[in-house]
């Protein structure tokens, strides 16, 4: 049987070619995590996605958003600077309530709110990123990508199907979290979970991606849930109508057009 | 002599080994699943309650209603840690202290534990860190400089400097939701709200934080108090009480018949038959399953004094007559045909007394009545064997003593011709003699209790269960000084409107009508289509939906894709009209009720949504406290409300209200738990609701121990008086029947009306609170003050129908049966006085009243009966006398 299963681990290997094995050094590890970041967050040079959130607590009483998200890649590059819309339709009293994001590389991400009901934009000093997206169990560093660089990554295991990743934070005060372990499809390089630690090592909060799709010639996460332990119950998104490559101008990426959506992109 | 006291007189060795074995029985049956939990699964082993939410049974509607609010706001038992420091000029907000703080903060995160002690086994149980209340865990939200907020933790990491530590302090002030709550008004405490998983982790809690605060030596005082933490002290001390209490009971019982008998040998008897009986009546409390609660804990402090009680008579009489028959035999069987009767009646009486709080509705209570009856019942059952088997088992030899001593003890208040007999004998003259200015005294007394009894104020406070220097009481104190209140109590407010499908259709054809589009206009003609069929509102709104959505897909052009868009959003609008508490005029309503509450000076603070709402709508406008007022939109609320939930902690708009916005919790804060003051506070919430229009129909309940308190309070007092009438009435036909005449029944009756009379006139006088102890001593004194009526007048009537003659017969009631109810008024009254060295009051509150009670009702009994039957001897003697006329 052990035979059997190393022959199936040889062969698997020997499938992915030049695939890094079990003691690889760091460089081959930061080189999965960069193509897990890039797999899941700058497919394309841009892209947009109708998003239905089903945030259910844990008495099993849901609540739902939806909204659409549109993002493009600063001169294309993987991992590298990023903006994005997430524009509110539902529940109708947030419709059109809208967040900005700048996501820097190499500095704190700029954000923006605007809600419409007030008639208020609002620059967002967010030092720190894992805070609630809009009350649901994902973390706006769920939403727009934790960077590669933040952590100190580890391969710990190789599986037929997965590079299984153990990462732990560069800053430790930062994060709530001691340690996270992904797992990263080696194929497409999605990660399809990712279950985070605390300091007694207990796994308390798990992202699954419930859900993957072809778009666009692309591997796609249609359906993706977090599950947290500590505050009980589990957010699940589901993606609809997502498009890559749809020539998104950069320049509605400012604060005149988060009061006046273009609506053209968001239909 | 009884066929059982003459059975046991013939088998006095039987009867010592039955009762011994019984008491072995008992004493395994206890032990064995309470030391040995899985060696016997099936039987019951000591089982402790401390939790005063148990006043109410399990299904109690309040319980009930109190646990699902509960689980709806994700409410749990606190521990709360109050941190002051007297001698640093900024209080606590230095950055030794701080740094301290943060470090108890986060040792509390990880407390847990695999299995959460005995009873839940393999679930986890401790701290639930997500939802501690400490500078470390909560967020704020501050202007980050021009035009941005930011939302971030209160004190991230420990401050470095004091001047940082300082800065956490005006942080904090700045959110409602914290100042008071978090930091202390006067800006020098800090309060930790530590929930946990469940009571019975408190202990484990506690202790994890007391070592680490052992660590501390930054100056400040750490107090750990909240309930679950006084439970568990409160169990403590129980037993400290029965330890100590009752062994000092039995001592003080032992020395008092001692003082008054004379004879080591013989006064162990009635030790023996209290012991029995106590034995007896724990162990099948235990044994059965009921709880050991501070009712239930009273039981050996009870019936250890009333057990001794009847063998204090057959003693005495004993004592009095052995000189008369030197012959055990002889004096046994006159002693016990005396007594037997009276004996009889006045255990039936006490049983009936205690038994009657069954019918009360507060289970412990329950438990306790009917635990002391039984109790009851052994020391009658063992009195009359064990006593006369006891006697007959002393050897002669000590029983010559004991009548040499008797006649010599006669000197030290034994006989007729003792100090104590010539005092008893001169009450009985005086009795006699002014019996119409004794009877005008009695009654004075009872028009001046009357007038008490109308000033009793009815009031409870389970903290104040603790001595005023207790440490609960010393944090308690300490905490409701510099805080908003460590008393809550939760109010709800939910819509009672119909949330039905028409409702809902009525709200959608008017949203439709106002947007006026001819998309609008074509979807409302659906309305009736889509209504028709359906009972469900998800169901009637998804079906119009549907009919927009198809149509929105069609669209041609952006302009017919926006038209239908606007359709689908009038839809959503229509069914957040449900969302009442996202409306600002409902919110205004609740900041009204909460200004109302503010105003009754009871409430330190009171929590709701509109605080969030405010304090976020605020920083979204530069932090302008004019901007410190509700949206005037509900879309704004809803915004103002997505912005809040994109904190660390969005789980916290939970707390206040329902995710479908139709309940709203407000936290309320008091710095008083008494019922009283919860009492007032509840009446001005009625008050505002009844005097102030809604803008939606509201319904108000409320949840929360301050208020379960008042709630079995009420229970308590109207169960007890019921149970008080129905075992008055149960002892008035006993007597009755035991006399075979009303009047006398009537007059068994009177010292105990007086006793009780004036008891609770003297608790409304000197303005002692009618609380839980209070409103069980009815019980007690209806069961223990008709005990010497009862022996007074049955032995009266006996001596009148041998002597003929009231005052002759009144003389002959003043000797041996006066010195027998004397003696058991001193060695009961005194016996539960070591009450007083408890470290509870509602232990010493019983103490000292029962004690008061046994010493009236000693005096009316001696003083108040010869006087009415002197009065009214025609009435008592009627036939008697008519007899005595026609053989004359």
């Amino acid at each position: 049987m052990r035979k059997l299963m190393f022959t199936l681990l040889a062969g698997a290997v020997a499938l992915c070619g030049a695939a890094p094995v079990l003691g690889a050094d760091s460089d081959t590890v930061q080189e999965i995590v960069n193509k897990a970041s890039a797999a899941a967050y700058y497919r394309g040079k841009d892209g947009k996605a109708k998003v239905s959130m089903s945030i259910v607590d844990g008495r099993g009483r849901e609540r739902s958003r939806e909204f659409t998200i549109i993002r493009s890649d600063i001169g294309d590059e993987d991992n590298g600077d990023q903006r994005f819309y997430v524009f509110f339709n539902r529940p109708a009293d947030v419709n059109r309530t809208a967040f900005m994001v700048w996501k820097n590389v190499d500095r704190d991400d700029d954000r923006w709110l605007y809600l419409p009901a007030l008639d208020l934009v609002k620059r967002i000093a967010a030092s720190d990123e894992r805070t609630s997206f809009v009350g649901s169990h994902f973390f706006y560093e769920d939403v727009s990508g934790r960077g590669p660089t933040e952590d100190t990554h580890v391969l710990v295991e190789e599986t037929e199907n997965y590079f299984i990743v153990e990462s732990t934070p560069k800053d430790p005060d930062a994060v709530e979290f001691s340690s996270y372990k992904n797992w990263i499809h080696k194929e497409t390089f999605i990660p399809v979970k990712t279950e985070y630690y605390d300091a007694s090592e207990d796994a308390y909060r798990t992202y699954s991606a419930v859900r993957v799709e072809v778009v666009g010639g692309y591997p796609t996460v249609m359906e993706a849930r977090i599950e947290d332990q500590r505050i009980g119950g589990a957010t699940t998104l589901y993606y609809n109508d997502v498009e890559y490559d749809i020539a998104l101008p950069e320049d509605i990426f400012s604060e005149r057009y988060l009061r006046n959506p273009p609506r053209r992109y968001l239909r | 002599m009884s066929y059982l006291s003459e059975r046991s007189s013939d088998h006095p060795k039987a009867v010592v080994w039955m009762i011994g074995v019984f008491c072995a029985v008992m004493v395994v049956l206890v032990a064995a699943p309470s030391l040995a939990p899985s060696v016997f699964p099936y039987l019951n082993g000591l089982k402790v309650d401390t939790d005063p939410e148990n006043m109410l049974s399990e299904t109690e509607p309040v319980r009930v209603y109190h646990n699902e609010m509960k689980a709806a706001f994700a409410l749990h038992d606190l521990i709360v840690v109050g941190v002051a420091n007297e001698t640093h000029e900024s209080g606590v907000f230095n950055a030794d202290t701080l740094k301290n703080v943060y470090a108890l903060t986060e040792l509390a995160e990880t407390v847990r534990f695999s299995s959460a002690g005995g009873e839940t086994d393999a679930e986890t149980g401790g701290v639930i860190a997500v939802d501690i209340i400490a500078p470390s865990t909560v967020d704020i939200i501050e202007q980050a400089g021009p035009g941005a907020v930011s939302f971030n933790w209160l004190m991230a990491a420990p401050p470095a400097t004091d001047d940082e530590a300082v800065l956490v302090r005006e942080k904090a002030a700045r959110m409602p939701m914290l100042n008071e709550t978090l930091v202390s008004g006067d800006g020098e405490a800090i309060a930790l709200y530590i929930p946990i998983t469940s009571k019975d982790v408190s202990y484990r809690v506690a202790r994890a934080l007391k070592k680490k605060i052992a660590t501390f030596t930054d100056g400040s005082d750490y107090h750990i108090t909240g309930l679950p933490v006084a439970q568990d002290q409160f169990g403590v001390e129980m037993f400290r009480q029965m330890a100590i209490s009752a062994p000092a009971a039995m001592v003080l019982i032992f020395i008092l018949m001692w003082l008054f008998f004379r004879q080591w040998s013989l006064i162990v008897s009635p030790m023996l038959v209290a012991v029995a009986a106590v034995i007896g009546a724990m162990g099948l409390l235990v044994a059965t399953g009921a709880t050991v609660h501070i009712m239930s804990s009273m039981i050996p402090i009870f019936v250890m004094p009333i057990a001794v009680l009847d063998a204090v008579h057959i003693l005495s009489d004993f004592y009095d007559r052995y000189p008369q028959y030197c012959d055990r035999r002889k004096t046994l069987t006159h002693v016990m045909d005396e007594l037997w009767t009276p004996m009889v009646f006045t255990t039936l009486t006490t049983c009936a007394g205690f038994a009657s709080l069954a019918f009360t509705p507060i289970p412990p209570v329950q438990v306790f009545g009917v635990f002391v009856a039984f109790g009851v019942f052994l020391a009658w059952l063992f009195t009359v064997t064990l006593v006369p088997a006891y006697i007959m088992l002393m050897p002669q030899r000590s029983l010559e003593r004991f009548g040499a001593g008797a006649q010599r003890a006669s000197g030290a208040g034994g006989g007729d011709e003792g100090p104590l007999g010539a005092f008893l004998r001169g009450v009985g003259a005086l009795a006699v003699a002014q019996h119409k200015a004794i009877i005008v005294i009695f009654l004075g007394a009872l028009v001046a209790a009357g007038y008490g009894v109308s000033k009793i104020q009815i009031n409870d406070n389970p903290v104040k269960w603790f001595a005023a220097d207790h440490e609960i009481r010393v944090a308690d104190r300490a905490l409701n000084e510099k805080f908003a209140g460590t008393y809550m109590a939760y109010l709800t407010l939910t819509a009672a409107g119909e949330d039905d499908a028409g409702a809902l259709a009525d709200e959608a054809g008017r949203i439709l009508k106002d947007l006026g589009t001819p998309a609008a206009v074509e979807t409302a003609a659906k309305i009736p289509g889509a209504l028709a069929g359906v009972k469900d509102k998800e169901a009637f709104l998804a079906a119009l939906e549907r009919f927009a959505d198809d149509k929105l897909a069609d669209a041609s052009d952006d302009a017919a894709w926006e038209a239908w868009d606007d359709v689908l959003l009038a839809l959503d609008r229509a069914r957040l009209q449900a969302d009442i508490f996202k409306r600002p005029d409902v919110l205004a309503f609740v900041e009204g009720l909460q200004a109302h509450l503010q105003a009754t000076g009871l409430v330190g603070k009171s929590n709701a949504l509109p605080d969030v709402v405010k304090t976020v709508h605020r920083e979204l406008l530069l932090g302008d406290e004019a901007a410190y007022r509700l949206p005037e939109t509900a879309a704004g609320v809803a915004q103002t409300l997505i912005t809040y939930q994109n904190s660390h902690r969005p789980q916290d708009l939970f707390k206040l209200v329902t995710p479908d916005y139709r309940t709203a919790n407000l936290w309320i804060q008091m710095k008083s738990g008494d019922n009283v003051d919860m009492n007032t506070v509840i009446e001005a919430v009625d008050a505002y609701m009844a005097e102030t229009a809604a803008p939606v129909a509201l319904t108000h309940d409320w949840f929360g121990l301050t208020y379960i308190n008042v709630v079995w309070q009420d229970k308590m007092v109207s169960g007890m008086l019921s149970a008080f009438l129905g075992s008055f009435i149960i002892v008035l036909l006993l007597m009755t029947l035991l006399f075979r005449s009303f009047a006398w029944g009537l007059l068994s009756l009177a010292p105990l009306m007086v006793t009780i009379a004036v008891i609770y006139g003297v608790i409304g006088f000197i303005g002692k609170d009618y609380d839980m102890p209070v409103a069980v001593l009815s019980a007690l004194s209806l069961g223990l003050a008709v005990d010497y009526a009862i022996h007074f007048n049955a032995r009266s009537r006996r001596l009148h129908k041998k002597i003929g003659d009231w005052p002759d017969a009144a003389r002959a009631a003043f000797g041996e049966p006066a010195r027998a109810i004397f003696r058991n008024v001193v060695v009961i009254g005194a016996g539960f006085l070591p009450l007083l060295l408890a470290p509870l009051t509602p232990y010493r509150t019983v103490g000292v009243f029962i004690s008061a009670i046994l010493v009236l009702a000693g005096v009316t009994t001696l003083l108040g009966l010869p006087a009415i039957i002197t009065a009214f001897d025609g009435v008592f003697f009627f036939r008697k006398k008519r007899k005595g006329k026609t053989h004359a």
